[in-house]
């Protein structure tokens, strides 16, 4: 199995440090991006499995951003991270396609626990897909080629 | 406190005087005009009819007497002309004369001839008069240049008082007189006649105010002075009323007249009480009117001061408790806003120390292993003092949680409840901590219990809080065992149902009740209570569009009343 590889998307500078560092120790890769668009620019660039992603941040928030990640990369998982009073937001979020929500402050264990949860149901669908994808690649080889960059 | 329920009370007393005041003179004055003005014009009506009508008697009967003695006048006259001097003189002709005259009027009781030198010649009647010479005498020297002459009442030769008629005839040393006396008692009966009421009286006084008739009443009889004719006015030649009190002083009324040419004066009166009976019957009965129209005033007065003041306190109490409602949701409201702001911006540096916190614990468990055992202590403490970093940062997530809810943030399902069914379930969820504390619950829910609308979890959080919070009170105050908490629901009055949560504990002091409702209030101790749980239970059942009311009397009990409007 691949190793998870998880983006925190957060204002707080001080807060992406530690928490890189923290999740970094659990043996788990770990990329940081400080605004929406940060994030979008940087999964361009890299593939990631799971998105931790503030609600609330300045320029493009959180419910922006986690719909631009849905249609740009939907195979990538997303995790609200949110304070009470934009719990409805939270809810929007869930509605547009995030995996779950978490409430700040929230323990370490438990985001990583969440986002495990997450990357697990990203591996059963990429799964899946290479299933369906090898049943395809049987009824036509020709297949192969046309998907080769996938 | 105390000053300012003075202050209250002496606002009070001075609202009640002005309405008091008000309510008894606005009536007042009308009510005493009526009663003044009809007074007024009743005893001056009766006054005038009284005074003319004492005027008219003393007229007619000035008219009555003047005629009586005319009549005699020319009862003589006639006489004179009928029979000469030599008839009359002859031989016991004046008695066939006299008893011809009383035939007539039975008011002459003698009659006698005179010659001009005043010799009494002749004379018939009871007395022994003849020959008797009256030269001197006052009635002879006026009727020798009068002609005619009515005399006061005097004693003469006889001496019992009579007054007597005497007319002239013929001329020079011819002249003779013809004189009757006048029977007094007959006068006395003829004047006196009049009757007016139970006092009324006449009487004839000379100029000299010596009385001529008795009076019916006593106290001048014949040739008696009148003591009180000196105090009348000055008598003009009309008939005259006027009011003279007497020796005892009782008040007379008085109608005079005079008679006889200024020579005599008739005397009508009446005791003034007498005359104006009807008025003072008139003056009593306004009396007891107004007195007991006043009475029935004041009493209404102050019953109706009464009622308006406790309406007017009602209505104070009713608008300062519907203020204090408002105020108090406006508050709620606010701070309600204000706090959820607050707890999300804290919320984002407690994850902050909470990542750091679990970096430092991370990093110090990957150093344990190479440290030498001096150092081990201190890391100990270390990691002690991590725990409470922990500790403290959830706990301020618990606040800022508890506020976040009491923003009513979370998403609401309002559906139907029903209490008889939720509120046993809730009850249920505490029967066991209740057991152990030693607590008795009591339920009692009617079964017309309406039902209400609202969201399940929210009115769970409403009841256990509530509950919890008796429970606290009962252990505080009763131990282990003795606690009752009792639960009712009802169908009040208005429709509303009404969820009542007693329990027997320690109960809040009157200082604490005022702000039992307001966020982060509490009495418990620090670490134990966000002070947010009432604030928050009020917030939502007026969001369900109840109210919430407490009521608690210390070491006795402590009563929590819910109102919501009832769903048909």
């Amino acid at each position: 199995m691949a190793k998870m590889r998880i983006m925190l998307v957060d204002d707080e500078e001080r807060y992406l440090q530690t928490t890189k560092k923290l999740i970094e120790k659990k043996g788990f890769e770990v990329l940081t991006a400080q605004s929406g668009k940060d994030a979008l620019e940087k999964l361009k660039l890299q593939n990631v499995h799971v998105v931790i992603l503030d609600v609330k941040m300045p320029g493009m928030d959180g419910n922006e951003t986690l719909k631009a990640i849905r249609t740009l990369y939907p195979l990538v998982e997303v995790i609200m991270l949110t304070g009470h009073a934009t719990l409805s937001s939270a809810i929007d979020g869930l509605k547009s396609g995030a995996y779950d929500f978490l409430m700040k402050p929230a323990d370490i264990e438990i985001i990583i626990e969440k986002a495990l949860e997450a990357f697990e149901k990203r591996q059963r669908l990429e799964e899946k897909i290479r299933i369906a994808q090898a049943k395809k690649y049987m009824r036509s080889p020709r297949e192969i080629l046309k998907d080769d960059e996938e | 406190m105390d000053k300012k329920k003075q202050k209250h009370e002496e606002k009070r007393g001075q609202a009640k005087r002005s309405i008091l005041i008000n309510m008894i003179i606005v009536p007042f004055i009308p009510f005493i005009l009526a009663i003044g003005v009809s007074f007024y014009f009743f005893t001056t009506a009766l006054e005038n009819n009284t005074t003319s009508s004492l005027k008219r008697i003393v007229g007619d009967h000035r008219d009555m007497i003047e005629s009586f003695l005319m009549e005699r006048k020319s009862d003589l006259e006639l006489i004179t002309k009928i029979y000469s001097f030599k008839e009359i003189n002859s031989n016991k002709a004046i008695d066939t004369i006299f008893k011809n005259l009383k035939s007539r009027t039975g008011a002459f009781i003698d009659l006698g001839l005179f010659d001009s030198h005043g010799i009494h010649l002749k004379y018939s009647g009871q007395y022994q008069l003849r020959g008797k010479d009256y030269k001197n005498e006052l009635w002879f020297k006026e009727v020798m240049q009068n002609g005619y002459y009515v005399s006061d009442i005097f004693l003469g030769y006889r001496n019992v008082p009579h007054f007597v008629i005497a007319v002239r005839q013929g001329g020079a040393e011819k002249t003779w007189i013809l004189r009757a006396t006048i029977d007094t008692l007959f006068f006395d009966k003829l004047v006196s006649q009049v009757r007016i009421g139970r006092t009324g009286e006449s009487y004839i006084l000379n100029k000299k105010g010596v009385a001529q008739t008795g009076r019916r009443s006593g106290g001048i009889y014949i040739m008696d002075k009148d003591s009180e004719f000196s105090d009348f006015p000055s008598l003009g030649n009309n008939i005259q009323t006027f009011i003279n009190s007497d020796s005892e002083r009782n008040k007379y009324l008085y109608a005079t007249a005079w008679l006889k040419n200024r020579e005599w004066l008739l005397v009508v009166r009446q005791e003034k009480k007498d005359a104006y009976k009807s008025l003072y019957s008139a003056l009593y009965i306004s009396l007891i009117i107004m007195v007991i129209g006043g009475a029935v005033i004041i009493v209404m007065a102050v019953y109706m001061t009464e009622r308006i003041l406790k309406r007017i306190q009602q209505l104070g109490q009713e608008k300062e408790s519907l203020g204090n409602q408002l105020i108090r949701a406006a508050q709620l409201a606010e701070i309600g806003e204000m706090a959820a702001g607050f707890a999300h911006e804290i919320n984002n540096p407690l994850q902050i120390i909470k990542s750091e916190h679990a970096l430092i614990e991370s990093l110090l468990e990957d150093m344990s292993g190479n440290i030498d055992a001096e150092k081990k202590e201190d890391v100990d403490e270390i990691e002690d003092s991590l725990d409470q970093i922990k500790l403290q940062v959830n706990r301020c997530s618990e606040i800022t949680h508890a506020i976040l809810k009491f923003g009513r943030e979370n998403e609401i399902k309002e559906q139907l409840l029903n209490p008889r069914h939720v509120i046993p379930e809730i009850i249920h969820m505490i029967e066991k901590k209740a057991m152990v504390n030693g607590i008795e619950i009591i339920i009692h829910i009617s079964e017309d219990s309406p039902e209400f609308k609202g969201d399940p979890s929210q009115f769970q959080q409403v009841m256990l809080n509530l509950f919890n919070n008796a429970m606290d009170a009962l252990s505080e105050q009763h131990g282990s065992s003795g606690g009752i908490l009792k639960i009712e629901s009802y169908k009040n009055n208005e429709g509303f149902l009404v969820i009542k949560i007693t329990d027997n504990g320690a109960g809040i002091s009157p200082e604490n009740i005022e702000k039992i409702f307001s966020p982060f209030f509490t009495t418990k101790p620090v670490g134990k209570g966000t002070g947010l749980g009432l604030s928050v239970c009020y917030g939502i059942i007026e969001s369900f569009g109840g109210t919430m009311e407490v009521t608690s009397e210390q070491n006795v009990a402590t009563t929590f009343v819910i109102s919501l409007p009832a769903i048909n």
